[in-house]
């Protein structure tokens, strides 16, 4: 009587045994390269959470008070785009002022404004003061937009503030 | 095997050494499967709302909707953003609950560890459509694809904690100290869900308050049929979110269930190797 290799399931005979330790070995290497990648990202998030995140920026007025702090240090600045000072030095380069808690700031901005940028819509500007004078050059806008929706009304004029006035 | 052929309902799987329920004639179904086939129903149902919801909100969102006074039309995205990110929090905090109940000793059951491990899988689906749709509302109204702003930074991290959440689940173990493991990873990751909800409130940041119900003064700034929308976009997301949770959370049971079957195979294989004669 020939006793042909009986049909086992693989994960049972000595064969499948060493598989299943190649196959376990590299499941645990895998989840070692899982673990560093989360690891790292967890780590490089809770970095930009405790130091961009926290102050994500500065009102003109703070600026102003702490501008021998700051020296020519990059940071973001926020203010609201003071009506009748924007002017555009050229291709993407503006020129306008922005104002907070009373106290205006004059800002240099090179790079494309984002398309919703206009007078009195507050903007973070990220960017560093020139030398020792008060200008801010900056080379990103972002618009801050408010948590009302309004209805674009045709027959309605629209308020200075770009809304609707209750 | 017929593991898919019936359509169950959320405690569909039984038991492995359970009989099974393919031999019954269909005349005469046992009560236990008449309920499963109502529940069926019930989830085939909140699938189709969940549908008709999603369809009637692009319907409204894209072309009944007008345009906003200060975004024009890039307003549409508050019918899906804003509903997504609430489907995300609803998803963690289920999976907090359930990973509470499961280590609470009284109502220690395996079923609270599926509910969340199938929850926060749903969360992360969630989680990135949240990053995704947010940047593509971010990038033409803000001005910037992303940002490091609290609340951007704290959904990210989120993002990363609850993928380390689904990769805990995954390490090899005896289910009930998988289980264990996983619900204190669930709760240790659901700290981050109320610092990252009240980030635009605590910090400075660049993402604004929420429309609806604005915790600071309880209003709520949203135009009429806009509302409604908007309204209606988290109700239909939320059946979404019902839907594939039952699902994922029967799929766990499933899966369970051929590993039980598969293990009983394999045994049974190995004894009828043994009547083999040896040499």
């Amino acid at each position: 009587m020939t006793v042909t290799a009986p049909a086992v399931p693989s994960t049972l005979s000595p064969a499948g045994a060493a598989a299943r330790a190649a196959s376990s070995r590299r499941t645990r290497r895998r989840l070692w390269v899982v673990a560093f990648v989360l690891a790292a990202a967890l780590g490089f998030l809770l970095y930009k959470a405790l130091t961009s995140a926290i102050v994500y920026f500065k009102t003109a007025n703070e600026a102003v008070a702490a501008r021998a702090q700051l020296g020519t240090s990059t940071f973001q600045l926020e203010g609201v785009v003071v009506p009748g000072t924007v002017q555009r030095r050229g291709a993407d380069v503006l020129d306008f002022t922005i104002e907070s808690g009373g106290v205006k700031v004059p800002v240099h901005n090179s790079g494309a404004p984002p398309q919703l940028f206009q007078a009195n819509v507050p903007v973070v500007l990220v960017g560093h003061f020139v030398g020792s004078s008060d200008t801010f050059s900056s080379d990103q806008i972002l618009v801050k937009h408010s948590n009302a929706y309004i209805a674009a009304h045709p027959n309605r004029v629209k308020g200075p503030t770009g809304k609707v006035v209750k | 095997m017929s593991l898919v052929t019936t359509p169950v309902g959320l405690d569909s799987a039984p038991p492995p050494g359970a009989p099974a329920e393919s031999g019954t004639s269909t005349s005469a179904r046992p009560p236990a499967e008449t309920g499963r086939s109502r529940s069926a129903l019930v989830l085939r149902l909140v699938g189709a709302v969940a549908l008709v919801g999603v369809v009637a909100t692009v319907w409204l969102g894209l072309w009944v909707t007008p345009p906003d006074q200060f975004m024009g039309n890039l307003v549409r995205l508050l019918y899906l953003h804003p509903s997504i990110a609430w489907v995300m929090y609803v998803a963690y905090g289920v999976a907090f609950l359930s990973s509470l109940l499961y280590l609470w000793p009284r109502t220690r059951s395996l079923r609270w560890d599926k509910l969340a491990g199938a929850s926060s899988e749903v969360g992360v689906v969630f989680t990135g459509l949240t990053l995704v749709t947010g940047s593509i509302w971010g990038r033409p109204t803000w001005g910037a694809w992303w940002t490091w702003d609290p609340l951007l930074t704290t959904t990210a991290l989120l993002f990363v904690l609850y993928l380390g959440y689904l990769a805990v689940r995954r390490i090899p173990g005896d289910s009930e100290v998988r289980a264990r493991r996983s619900a204190i990873a669930a709760l240790i990751a659901f700290v981050d869900v109320p610092i990252c909800y009240f980030s635009v409130l605590w910090w400075r940041s660049l993402h604004q308050a929420p429309s609806v119900d604005d915790p600071v003064n309880g209003k709520t700034y949203i135009h009429g049929s806009m509302a409604w929308t908007l309204l209606l976009s988290f109700v239909s997301f939320t059946l979404v979110y019902v839907w594939l949770l039952v699902h994922r959370y029967r799929l766990f049971g499933l899966a369970e269930r051929e590993e039980g079957e598969g293990l009983a195979l394999a045994i049974e294989e190995r004894r009828a190797e043994s009547q083999v004669p040896s040499r």
